[in-house]
């Protein structure tokens, strides 16, 4: 009966009741709205940088990526292949030479990450295949190279034009090779397209002289959230303190840093929004609990007790809290789900956004724990609204309440 | 039997800080079965007295005892409990809570009793039966002439079988003839069902039918 008293007086000034549904609807849908584009934003940098080259696994030699010199190969890459090739979860994996080095074309040469990949294998692990926007991907031949578009430009060089590798070798003197440009591709990474050029594996190592050896063990998994467990297996059955088998969250550190500050900074929202509903909802239940000042006189005469009549206030704002943020929700949750679907394009943006290495459609999503704490967030922020109103409301004295004009 | 006992009661009101005696020495006691009036001009401090009887408010000197109970020594849940238990009010008006239709404001007093809903659907409706309001049932108090709504209040007031029944000026705003009818009810009420009623007022109506007529002037009982 309390429920249907408080329920009914919530309808008694439908306007003002209006107004505070439609401030929580908003509410909250703009909470699930931002944390829907920041979760597109936080998965897609680090779905790029996975997909682009830094896999869910990484096998180096033992301090490799602190010095990314020639020397530092993998030891016995047989074992770890054999290793992979039967370790469960692992969907893929490949090989590659990994150097620094300089390219040159006859007007213009510019600093380079040097990759050897086995073409038939990086495929599975980069996206760098699909992104070829002129020519076509290494196939094995002698003298194959893939630039990405920003460094073509920068050497104006064309499909099927030459260009010259360099790089140290072992010994320190300057290995090099003639290449012609077979295919150009473009991510939504610039810096990544201006650094790294792609050569087949047999000729990186043939033209460094290291014939057999590579830098670095890329894998792929069936499931990324995987990653630590395998993780743990492979570095069990190499067994040896010479390899550093490291995850993509600890290959990319800062990434995951970024992700965490970003998700914990989204209490900023919910105060700032809760902020804005509780004041709303102060002034709203105030006033509708001066209105009934002789109301609630009456009901404090005939013995209703103030424990009582101050639950039934809190309940009008749950209650209104409740349904505002179940419609909120549903709004927020279906918007959510057809832009995850449809994507948001912001290619307007696409620049700016090229240079955080991410494309120009976002893909938001929300996590059932986040629609969880909307759910429990902005209900709780509304009875919170309400106690300062029910406090008022109890501290009436009947008589003077029924007295009150 | 003695169901109210005021002994030496003063009501002092701070008026912005002026003190404003309402009541002086008034000593009165009520019996069960009474049909009481407290009459007196506008100010003579009636609605005082009766907000005393009712628990509503403390006397500044003196001592009220309501059947067993020294109202000064509860507190203000006990109070509510004695208000719910033992009394039933009926104001001049807003006396409904307006979003509750009838039958539900009459339930209201025995929800609050924690009486299970379908002995409260019951009760209500067979008092209302009795009171000739049965039509009235799914009415909203907006929906109701001036006269229902007292009657109603009326159900409401007893729906919870109490000692007394306080009235302030319930026929207040209403005409002479749905007063009347009023009045008849709870005559029948106090005849039938031996519920004391205590009125404040200065309806010429109700003063004829009182089995007991007791006149205040400024604050001091003139005539009992
Ligand atoms: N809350 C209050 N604050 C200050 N003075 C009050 C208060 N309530 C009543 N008074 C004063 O106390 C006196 C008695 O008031 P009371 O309401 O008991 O009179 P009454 O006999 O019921 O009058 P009426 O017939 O007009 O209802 C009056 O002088 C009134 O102004
Ligand atoms: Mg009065």
């Amino acid at each position: 009966m309390l429920l249907k008293l408080a329920w009914r007086n919530i309808w008694r000034n439908r306007r003002r009741s209006l107004i505070v549904f439609i401030s929580i609807v908003i509410g909250a849908i703009s909470i699930l709205f931002l944390e829907g584009i920041t979760n597109a934003f936080l998965n897609q940098m680090l779905f790029n940088q996975i997909s682009l080259s830094t896999s869910h696994i990484q096998i180096h030699k033992n301090g490799f990526r602190d010095n990314k010199v020639i020397q530092n190969f993998v030891p016995s890459p047989d074992v770890v292949e054999t290793i992979l090739s039967t370790q469960s979860g692992v969907k893929a994996f490949s090989k590659r030479g990994i150097t620094f080095g300089l390219l040159s074309s006859a007007e213009n040469s510019s600093g380079i990450y040097l990759t050897g990949i086995e073409h038939n294998r990086e495929g599975q692990i980069s996206k760098v295949k699909s992104t070829i926007i002129d020519g076509h991907y290494l196939t094995g031949e002698k003298g194959e190279i893939l630039l990405g578009k920003k460094l073509a430009e920068k050497l104006n060089v064309n499909i099927g034009d030459k260009v010259v590798g360099m790089a140290n070798e072992l010994d320190g003197s300057i290995g090099s090779d003639v290449f012609r440009l077979v295919g150009i591709f473009e991510t939504e990474n610039s810096e990544f397209d201006k650094t790294n050029i792609f050569i087949n594996l047999n000729q990186f190592q043939s033209m460094l002289k290291i014939p057999g050896q590579v830098h670095e063990f890329a894998i792929v998994l069936n499931d990324h959230k995987s990653a630590d467990e395998i993780n743990e297996q492979i570095k069990n059955k190499l067994n040896n303190k010479a390899y550093e088998v490291l995850t993509y969250a600890e290959l990319l550190p800062l990434l995951i840093l970024q992700i965490d500050l970003s998700k914990e900074s989204m209490f900023v929202v919910y105060f700032i929004v809760g902020l804005a509903l509780i004041f709303g909802i102060i002034n709203s239940m105030l006033m509708s609990v001066f209105e009934r000042i002789n109301e609630l006189g009456i009901l404090l005469a005939i013995g209703m007790k103030t424990t009582k009549i101050f639950g039934m206030i809190l309940l009008e704002s749950l209650l209104l809290g409740l349904f505002g943020t179940l419609i909120g929700s549903a709004v927020g949750g279906i918007l959510i789900t057809v832009l995850s679907d449809t994507g948001i394009n912001l290619s307007l943006f696409a620049d700016s956004l090229n240079s955080y290495g991410i494309g120009a459609i976002l893909y938001p999503s929300v996590s059932y724990s986040e629609l969880i704490g909307v759910l429990v967030t902005i209900p709780i922020v509304s009875i919170v609204g309400a106690i300062y109103p029910a406090v008022k409301a109890i501290k009436l004295q009947p008589v003077e309440a029924i007295r009150y004009i | 039997m003695e169901i109210i006992i005021a002994e030496k009661i003063e009501k002092i009101y701070q008026d912005n800080g002026v003190p404003v005696t309402a009541l002086k020495d008034v000593d009165i006691i009520v019996n069960k079965g009474e049909f009481l009036v407290l009459a007196g001009r506008s100010g003579s401090g009636k609605t005082t007295l009766l907000n005393l009887f009712g628990a509503l408010d403390n006397p500044t000197k003196g001592e009220i005892k309501f059947e067993k109970y020294h109202l000064a020594k509860m507190n203000k849940k006990e109070l509510s409990e004695l208000r719910l238990n033992k009394m039933g009010f009926i104001f001049q008006a807003y006396n409904l809570i307006p979003v509750l239709t009838a039958i539900e404001n009459i339930e209201f007093s025995m929800m609050l009793l924690g009486i299970p809903e379908k002995t409260r659907r019951e009760r209500a409706l067979s008092l209302m039966k009795e009171l000739e309001i049965d039509q009235l049932a799914d009415k909203r108090p907006g929906e109701m002439s001036g006269g229902q709504q007292q009657r109603v209040s009326v159900a409401r007031a007893i729906v919870n079988n109490p000692t007394v029944v306080l009235a302030d000026e319930p026929t207040a705003n209403l005409d002479s003839k749905t007063a009347s009818n009023l009045l008849d009810l709870m005559q029948k009420m106090n005849e039938e069902k031996k519920i004391t009623f205590i009125f404040a007022t200065h309806d010429k109506q109700i003063m004829e039918r009182a089995k007991r007529l007791v006149y205040l002037e400024d604050g001091r009982i003139k005539q009992d």
